[in-house]
C-alpha cells in the first residue's frame, strides 16, 4: 500500500440488503492536512453514498457521531486521524452493545430507556420562588463534572455491564446524571432517588473497570459519579439531610 | 433483597475470610506439626465455631461472585452471541447454573460442619 493512502474498514450493514454485516475496505488519498474522522466519512460517502451515520453539530456539542474508532469508542467529529490511525489504517464500527439498525447507526432505545428511569429533572415540590430557585456558589459547583454531559452514549456502550445488563443495569451515562440531580442542592427527592437504585443491578453492577472514564470525549469521570450514589445508598438513610434541612 | 446488603456481605466475608486465613497460617508456622497438635487445635469449641462461621461466609462469598457471573454471562443477550436457540433458553440455564451452584454449595457447606463437629 502507498504510503499517501489511508485503508479505512467500515462495518457495514443494511438488513434490507444484508444477511449478515461485514467489514468493507475503502482506500483513500491521504489528505495533505490532519483531519477529524466525521470529515473523513464525508469524504468516503462522496464515494459511496450508501454509508449511513449520524452526525449534527460537528463540534462535540450534540453527541450524534459516538461510534467505536480502531477499538476505543469516542466521537467522529472531535477525533483528529493521526490520534487513531495505525500504520495508515482505520476501522470505524457502531458503538458496541446495541442493536444495529444501519451502518454506524445503532438503536438507542435502551440507551434512553435507563435515562428515563433515573428521572432527569429537577424535583422541588415547594413553591416556586418569584425568580428561581437559588443555589450557593459552592453548591453550584458540586455540579460541575455532572452536568456537562452530552448524552452521546459512548460510556454506557464501552461498559461489559451495560452489554450483557443493559435493561436492568443504569450504565454510566445515566448514573452520572442520576448524581447530577442527587448532587443538586435544589432538588428534594434525594431519598427517592437513591431507592430508586438501590437493587443489587442499577448501580452495584458497576465492577469500576473505568471503560467508561476511558472513553468520555468530555473528560468526565462517570466512576467517580457511580462511587458517590454507592456511598450514600451504603450510609443510613437518616444521614442524608435534603436542601431544605430535614432527613 | 437490597444491593447494599450483597455488598457488605461481600466485602466483610472477604476480610473475615482473609483474617481466618491469617490466622491459620500464623498458627501453622509456630507450629510442632504433629496430627494430635493439629487435632487439639482444631477441636477446641471456640476454633469449631469460628471455622463454621467462616464456612458460611465462604458459601455466601462464593454465591455471590456465581450468581454475578451467571447473571452477567448467561443473558439471552451474551447466549445470543452463540446462539439464538439459546438465547431462548437463557432463563432455564441461568436456573439449572444457579440450582447446580447451591446444591454443590449445601453439600460443601454440610461436608464440612459434619467433618468439623464430627472431632
Amino acid at each position: 500500500m502507498l504510503t499517501n493512502q489511508l485503508e479505512v474498514s467500515m462495518y457495514r450493514y443494511n438488513p434490507e440488503q444484508d444477511e449478515f454485516p461485514y467489514m468493507k475496505k475503502y482506500k483513500i488519498e491521504k489528505p495533505a492536512r490532519d483531519i477529524m474522522v466525521l470529515d473523513l466519512l464525508h469524504l468516503l460517502k462522496e464515494e459511496d453514498e450508501s454509508i449511513s451515520y449520524r452526525r449534527s453539530c460537528r463540534e462535540g456539542v450534540c453527541g450524534s457521531d459516538g461510534m467505536n474508532i480502531n477499538g476505543k469508542n469516542g466521537l467522529a467529529c472531535i477525533t483528529p486521524i493521526s490520534s487513531v490511525m495505525k500504520k495508515n489504517k482505520i476501522e470505524l464500527r457502531p458503538l458496541p452493545g446495541l442493536p444495529v439498525i444501519r451502518d454506524l447507526v445503532v438503536d438507542m432505545t435502551e440507551f434512553y430507556a435507563q435515562y428515563e428511569k433515573i428521572k432527569p429533572f429537577l424535583q422541588n415540590n415547594t413553591t416556586a420562588p418569584e425568580q428561581e430557585r437559588l443555589q450557593s456558589p459552592e453548591d453550584r459547583d458540586k455540579l460541575d463534572g455532572l452536568y456537562e454531559c452530552i448524552l452521546c452514549a459512548c460510556c454506557s456502550t464501552s461498559c461489559p455491564s451495560f452489554w450483557w445488563n443493559p435493561d436492568k443495569f443504569v450504565g454510566p451515562a445515566a448514573l452520572l446524571q442520576a448524581y447530577r440531580f442527587i448532587a443538586d442542592s435544589r432538588d428534594l427527592e434525594t431519598v427517592e432517588r437513591l431507592d430508586a437504585l438501590s437493587d443489587p443491578f442499577s448501580v452495584y453492577r458497576c465492577h469500576g473497570i473505568m471503560n467508561c472514564v476511558s472513553v468520555c470525549p468530555k473528560g468526565l469521570n462517570p466512576n467517580k459519579a457511580i462511587g458517590e450514589i454507592k456511598s450514600m445508598l451504603l450510609k443510613s438513610k437518616k444521614n442524608i439531610i435534603t436542601s431544605d434541612g430535614t432527613n | 433483597m437490597k444491593g447494599s446488603i450483597i455488598w457488605f456481605v461481600q466485602r466483610y466475608s472477604s476480610l473475615a475470610i482473609l483474617a481466618y486465613f491469617l490466622y491459620i497460617v500464623f498458627y501453622l508456622v509456630g507450629a510442632s506439626g504433629s496430627y494430635y497438635d493439629w487435632v487439639s487445635f482444631i477441636a477446641s469449641i471456640e476454633m469449631k465455631a469460628i471455622t463454621s462461621l467462616i464456612s458460611i461466609l465462604i458459601i455466601s462469598h462464593a454465591f455471590i461472585g456465581l450468581w454475578t457471573v451467571g447473571t452477567d454471562y448467561l443473558t439471552k443477550r451474551t447466549l445470543g452471541f452463540l446462539s439464538p436457540a439459546l438465547s431462548k433458553k437463557a432463563e432455564s440455564i441461568q436456573f439449572l447454573y444457579q440450582l447446580v451452584f447451591i446444591l454443590c454449595g449445601l453439600l460443601y457447606l454440610a461436608s464440612i460442619l459434619y467433618i468439623i463437629w464430627k472431632i
